[in-house]
């Protein structure tokens, strides 16, 4: 078989794009290029520290001939724009999540990239997560049973100013479109689609944000969730499911493998530590889809799934809103 | 100081029927403020402590007593008790019907007797300590509340409709409830609830979650499943994750545990070390009697949590949020 080497570019230099930039790096049989951020001053210090080149924009990456797979992780609210523009030059895109900040832009940009013959993948990153993962095993393994009722949660600290549009509930969604999304992308590759959401989140948005669902499934389960922009102590997710033949509980505090402790503080205290793990689930998904593009599969989550993701995301918003349980019907 | 002089009050123990029962008989014999007379049983079961053969004979001779029977039989009792002149403390909830409530609370205001209800949470010195901190003002206003006391299914009359009036719903929210009221110093003024019967194969719900609105903004969820498996090391337990503006705070009321790996009993399980919250609970309303003085927990306060609880239901069937006034 003959090897294939997919050039990376990366678009966004946040949490999001320089975490993607690393994981790039010395993955076999995929090869960073190029980095572009809102200014070249922004890409610079990563660029120069992962040695490639800077492409003035997000256009001009998008655009470049050393680039076939573009990876979205600009802010929210750009991610239509960068995505469209990527699939029309020919590319392949890799967006984080969420999809886009509606469903009108989610929709656009499945369908650029479909009429452009591109794959288009999104990062719903905590399916490469492994006690997620081994969760998902023993639930389809019928080691719990039927699930009857489960429980997640995820927060971490308030957003600081390096992440001020994610005060924008317009632009970013907020809590729930950070956080809970993950979760309730989780709870649909675990259990499916639910029947209806009941939401309840703080008026106004802000650096301290905090959200709870309730989500009701046809028969079972029932399923509480909880996203927290308040978490002082650091990032923490936490997971308990029970069925009929036994329970299932994670708490990301309780099992840190390597905990440093000095005078400088505790260095795991971040807004998302580190997973203490041979390679990180950041660089599974990107080495899972550059496998699928050099064999031609599509990727694990696509466009679609994002925007069923994204569309349940906006029915906790909506339930929040007006004070009502909504009925969850998928988008199509 | 061998205690003369201390007023000591005359208590009895009604039914056996509640899995708290022999928890509250030793708090009872333990308490030196307290002179435990003894107890009856409508089941007749011969228990420790058991001594009298009538709720009347058990009434002649009691200032206060404990009621520990099916939560259907608490109105009967309760009503005895004031008829008796006798103050009541009554296992949670207080009654099954926001009616039966409302004749407790009447019968006991007519008869000039206290009813306390038994919810040992806000003894709990870390709800204490949360309560503190709410008030000196340095968690800023609290926002919202995840709280949730799940527990093993605890068997006996507490899957039937009848007697228990409901499952895990009626058996564990009102704990949480109560302790919410007391904490925000604030009511709930809307419930919503997802229920089902999935573990146990129970007339009753085994699983429910709730979302509560408050009337000052906040709002709170409670899961009150009885979601313990039978090998969870211990029966359940209470928490709540707190989020105030300037603060979040952890509270796990039982979380001061030693971890027990019995190889004799082929069994892993927790053994607390923390404060008798049955002793401070209890200690409490026999303090409030004696000193003449209003109970911590009142009637009252029985009946606003036992409305979430009816309001809780009603949003299972509706499949909407439901006003506490929709219920009151």
């Amino acid at each position: 078989m003959r090897s294939v080497t997919i050039r990376i570019g990366v678009i966004g230099t946040g949490f999001a794009g320089s975490t993607h930039a690393r994981a790039s790096i010395g993955l076999s049989g995929a090869r960073l290029t190029a980095i572009a951020a809102a200014t070249i001053a922004e890409a610079e210090p990563l660029a120069t520290e992962l040695g490639v080149r800077v492409a003035p924009d997000a256009a001009a990456l998008s655009a470049s001939e050393d680039v076939d797979l573009v990876v979205v992780a600009s802010p929210t609210y750009l991610h239509a724009e960068h995505v469209i523009a990527a699939a029309k030059a020919g590319k392949h895109v890799f967006c984080e999540k969420p999809i886009a900040r509606t469903l009108e832009d989610a929709r656009a940009m499945v369908r650029a990239c479909d009429d452009a013959g591109v794959r288009l993948a999104i990062g719903h990153v905590v399916r490469f997560f492994p006690e997620y993962r081994r969760a998902k095993e023993l639930l389809d393994a019928g080691a719990l049973g039927r699930a009857a009722v489960a429980t997640l949660t995820r927060g971490t600290l308030p957003v600081g100013a390096a992440r001020a549009w994610y005060l924008d509930p317009a632009k970013s969604g907020g809590v729930v479109l950070d956080l809970m999304l993950h979760d309730l992308d989780v709870l649909r590759w675990w259990f499916g689609e639910p029947a209806r959401v009941y939401g309840k989140r703080l008026a106004g948005g802000g650096a301290v944000d905090y959200a709870l669902a309730t989500l009701r499934y046809l028969d079972r389960p029932i399923v509480q969730l909880e996203a927290s922009w308040a978490e002082h102590a650091g990032f923490r997710t936490t997971f308990e499911i029970r069925g009929d033949r036994g329970m299932l509980a994670h708490d990301s505090r309780a099992v840190a493998p390597f905990v440093v402790q000095s005078p400088a503080g505790d260095a795991n205290a971040g807004v998302i530590p580190a997973p203490t793990l041979r390679e990180t689930p950041y660089r599974r998904q990107l080495r899972d889809l550059t496998e699928r593009l050099a064999r031609g599969e599509p990727p694990l989550v696509d466009g679609r799934e994002g925007s069923r993701s994204l569309g349940l995301g906006l029915a906790v918003i909506e339930s929040a809103e007006r004070g009502e349980v909504v009925p969850w019907m998928v988008p199509a | 100081m061998d205690g003369a002089g201390v007023r000591r009050l005359r208590v009895g123990l009604v039914s056996w029927a509640h899995v708290h029962a022999p928890g509250l008989a030793r708090t009872l014999a333990a308490l030196p403020q307290v002179d435990f007379i003894g107890s009856f049983d409508e089941t007749g079961t011969a228990h420790e402590g058991l001594t009298h053969a009538s709720v009347e004979a058990l009434l002649k001779e009691s200032e206060a007593i404990v009621i520990a029977s099916t939560n259907a039989a608490h109105r009967r009792y309760a009503l005895a008790a004031a008829a008796a002149g006798v103050h009541v403390l009554c296992e949670k909830p207080l009654a099954t019907t926001v009616a039966d409530a409302r004749a407790m609370l009447d019968a006991c205001r007519e008869a000039g007797v206290q009813l306390g209800v038994a919810l040992p949470v806000r003894s709990s010195p870390a709800m204490v300590a949360l309560k503190d901190a709410i008030e000196s003002g340095r968690l800023g206003a609290v926002r919202a509340v995840r709280a949730t006391n799940p527990g093993q299914y605890p068997g006996r009359w507490f899957g039937d409709r009848h007697e228990a009036g409901g499952g895990a719903v009626m058996d564990h929210t009102v704990h949480v409830a109560d302790a919410l009221r007391w904490l925000l110093a604030d009511e709930v003024v809307r419930v919503h609830a997802e229920l089902g019967s999935f573990l146990y194969g129970l007339p009753v719900e085994d699983c429910g979650l709730l979302t509560l609105d408050l009337n000052g903004g906040a709002f709170a969820s409670i899961d009150c499943s009885w979601s313990r498996p039978q090998t969870y090391p211990t029966w359940g337990g209470v928490t709540m994750h707190v989020v105030g503006e300037r603060g979040t705070v952890d509270v796990d009321v039982f979380r001061q545990s030693l971890t027990h790996y019995d190889d004799a009993a082929g069994v892993t399980k927790l053994v607390g070390w923390g404060d008798d919250l049955n002793a401070l609970m209890v200690g409490g309303f026999v303090d409030a009697i004696i000193a003449g003085r209003p109970v911590p927990i009142s009637g009252e306060d029985g009946l606003r949590s036992l409305e979430v609880v009816v309001a809780a239901y009603r949003s299972a069937e509706l499949r909407r949020p439901v006003a506490i006034a929709e219920v009151a």
